[in-house]
């Protein structure tokens, strides 16, 4: 689902974020990126919604050479990929339901895929009961739900988090990686960047460690370090 | 706790009205200069049609015109015809017979047709117009004054040095128009560039969520420049009425004045006034839409 070749992508020609990685994600994957802070995990991660270009080397996703693909064609590529946030991105003038529908209107769908997908979205993340309300009026763990909600309303083959986790309390936490779960069990690649060690421990999927931009371990059912 | 919540809301209420005041003066000079930009063009256009409407028969070298009575005779004019192309002093004569003169007429009264109905091609002089060797104002007035008093001559009408005046004057006039409405486009432009830089700013979350979920490029920035071309079609249409309100103030001055008698030949047939105000419009609006459409391309790189 997601190939990288030898990868490198160097910033203002001195900082090498990302440096010669060679990866393969397979499709149905749950895959974390532990590394510290300014080891190359949100690079990689903006290398795969193409808002990144890199400096050497090939990044496949979804069967497709972004090389090769126009710039035209890019927003159909990220069609296929739901993005979560640390700040989550929320609108803040529009409601939980419009946030939620926005993602569906800007790519065109039509009015009554909108009206059946939303509400059943906002089931699934538990906030059916709080649509109305707008993004200020919600805790952090509810407002990382409507991102969620957003990312995945389209049913993209694959859902990218950048510290999904990282405002929220443990408990919330918690919940946050269920959420993550049930997504990853429709058959959804995840992956997901973190610096939350306990959660890494405690759920036991694929972990890559970075370091300076490279991968210095990669494991099945892995640990944080 | 109310005084907390009053505060509050008198708070956001004061940065929403700064914020909407902000963008009102900005979209207010955008739409104001787009306005002036597209009067001026279509004055000048306006101009155009009027000046080459009234000098029309004075081209080619034409320095006089010799109007005959409609009772002349055909052997009367002939020889008038003949005297007149063996003169020393005359290069070449046109004739214009009843029929041309109230085809003429007819171009220029193509607006009232009620008017042209009164009129008889048989009542209308036919007339010679003369083209002389040298256009000295003394040569010219002394032929004038050798045919006025002619048998079957009705009137001669010179004023080619006047014409001369007023055509140079007008083609300033449309140079200065044409320069004048350059600049003003190119500020428009920038203007209109400038308050859609300003929305897409303001508006740069909503940008940002929408290329993340995969919104085309062309679907986000559609609703800019539709804004841009509205604003330019506002400027546009307040332009062309105020090009075309002081084109009725103008033909009223020509009109009543006794001075200003010589303009009223200088008049816009109502299809050259809608072909100017219909361009005026356009050029609002493809202002618009470049400001626009340049402002969200330059400020949409994927
Ligand atoms: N746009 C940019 N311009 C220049 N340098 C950048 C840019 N983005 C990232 N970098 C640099 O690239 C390196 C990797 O950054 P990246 O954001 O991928 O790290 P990270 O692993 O996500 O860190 P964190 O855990 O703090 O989020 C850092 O040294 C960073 O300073
Ligand atoms: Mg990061």
């Amino acid at each position: 689902m997601i190939r990288f070749e030898n990868v490198t992508k160097v910033y203002k020609e001195v900082t090498h974020a990302v440096n010669d990685v060679t990866i393969n994600i397979e499709k149905g994957e749950f895959v974390f990126l532990v590394g510290q802070s300014g080891s190359g995990k949100s690079t990689i991660l903006r290398l795969i919604t193409a808002e990144e270009v890199p400096t050497g080397g090939h990044v496949h996703v979804a069967g497709k050479d972004l090389a090769r693909i126009s710039s035209r064609r890019v927003p159909y590529l990220r069609r296929n990929i739901g993005s979560v946030f640390q700040d989550f991105k929320l609108l803040p003038q529009k409601s939980v339901y419009e946030n939620v529908a926005f993602a569906l209107e800007v790519i065109g769908r039509p009015k009554n895929i909108i009206n059946t997908q939303v509400p059943t979205i906002l089931e699934l993340v538990g906030l059916a009961d709080k649509q109305r309300n707008l993004p200020n009026e919600l805790s952090g763990g509810e407002q990382q739900r409507v991102c969620i909600a957003r990312a995945f309303v389209n049913r993209p083959l694959i859902l990218l988090a950048d510290e999904p986790t990282g405002n929220l309390d443990p408990v919330t936490a918690q919940e946050i990686m269920r959420l993550l779960d049930r997504i990853n069990q429709t058959g959804t690649t995840v992956v997901m960047a973190t610096h939350d060690q306990k959660i890494v421990d405690q759920m036991r999927r694929r972990v890559v460690a970075l370091a300076h931009g490279k991968i210095v371990r990669d494991q099945q059912q892995g640990v944080y370090s | 706790m109310m005084v907390v919540i009053f505060d509050r809301l008198g708070y956001f209420f004061h940065e929403t009205w700064l914020s909407v005041r902000r963008n009102l003066t900005l979209t207010f000079a955008a739409i104001l200069t787009v306005a002036v930009g597209a009067m001026l063009v279509g004055l000048g256009l306006m101009a155009r049609s009027a000046s080459s409407n009234a000098l029309g028969r004075w081209q080619g070298g034409v320095q006089f015109e010799i109007f005959l009575q409609p009772t002349i005779s055909g052997a009367q004019i002939d020889a008038l015809g003949l005297e007149l192309r063996n003169h020393p002093d005359i290069e070449r004569i046109e004739f214009v017979t009843q029929k041309e003169a109230h085809e003429l007429l007819q171009e220029i009264l193509i607006d009232e047709p009620e008017v042209l109905e009164e009129v008889a091609p048989e009542s209308l002089p036919a007339s010679y117009r003369i083209v002389p060797r040298r256009t000295e104002g003394e040569l010219i007035e002394s032929l004038a004054a050798q045919f006025r008093e002619r048998p079957g001559v009705y009137s001669v009408e010179t004023g080619r040095q006047q014409i001369d005046a007023i055509r140079e004057w007008f083609n300033s006039f449309r140079w200065i128009v044409l320069l004048m409405s350059i600049v003003l486009s190119a500020a428009s432009v920038l203007l209109i560039f400038n308050m859609i830089r300003v929305g897409m700013f303001a508006r740069r979350r909503e940008i940002e969520v929408m290329k993340l979920v995969g919104a085309t490029n062309s679907f986000i920035r559609t609703p800019f420049i539709l804004e841009g071309m509205l604003h330019g079609l506002v400027g546009g249409v307040v332009g062309a009425v105020a090009a075309g309100a002081l084109r009725n103030h103008v033909e009223d001055l020509f009109g009543r004045s006794e001075i200003l008698a010589f303009f009223r030949s200088f008049t816009v047939s109502s299809s050259q006034f809608n072909t100017a105000i219909i361009i005026t419009i356009i050029l609002g609006v493809v202002v618009g839409a470049v400001g626009s459409a340049f402002a969200a391309s330059r400020f949409l790189d994927v």
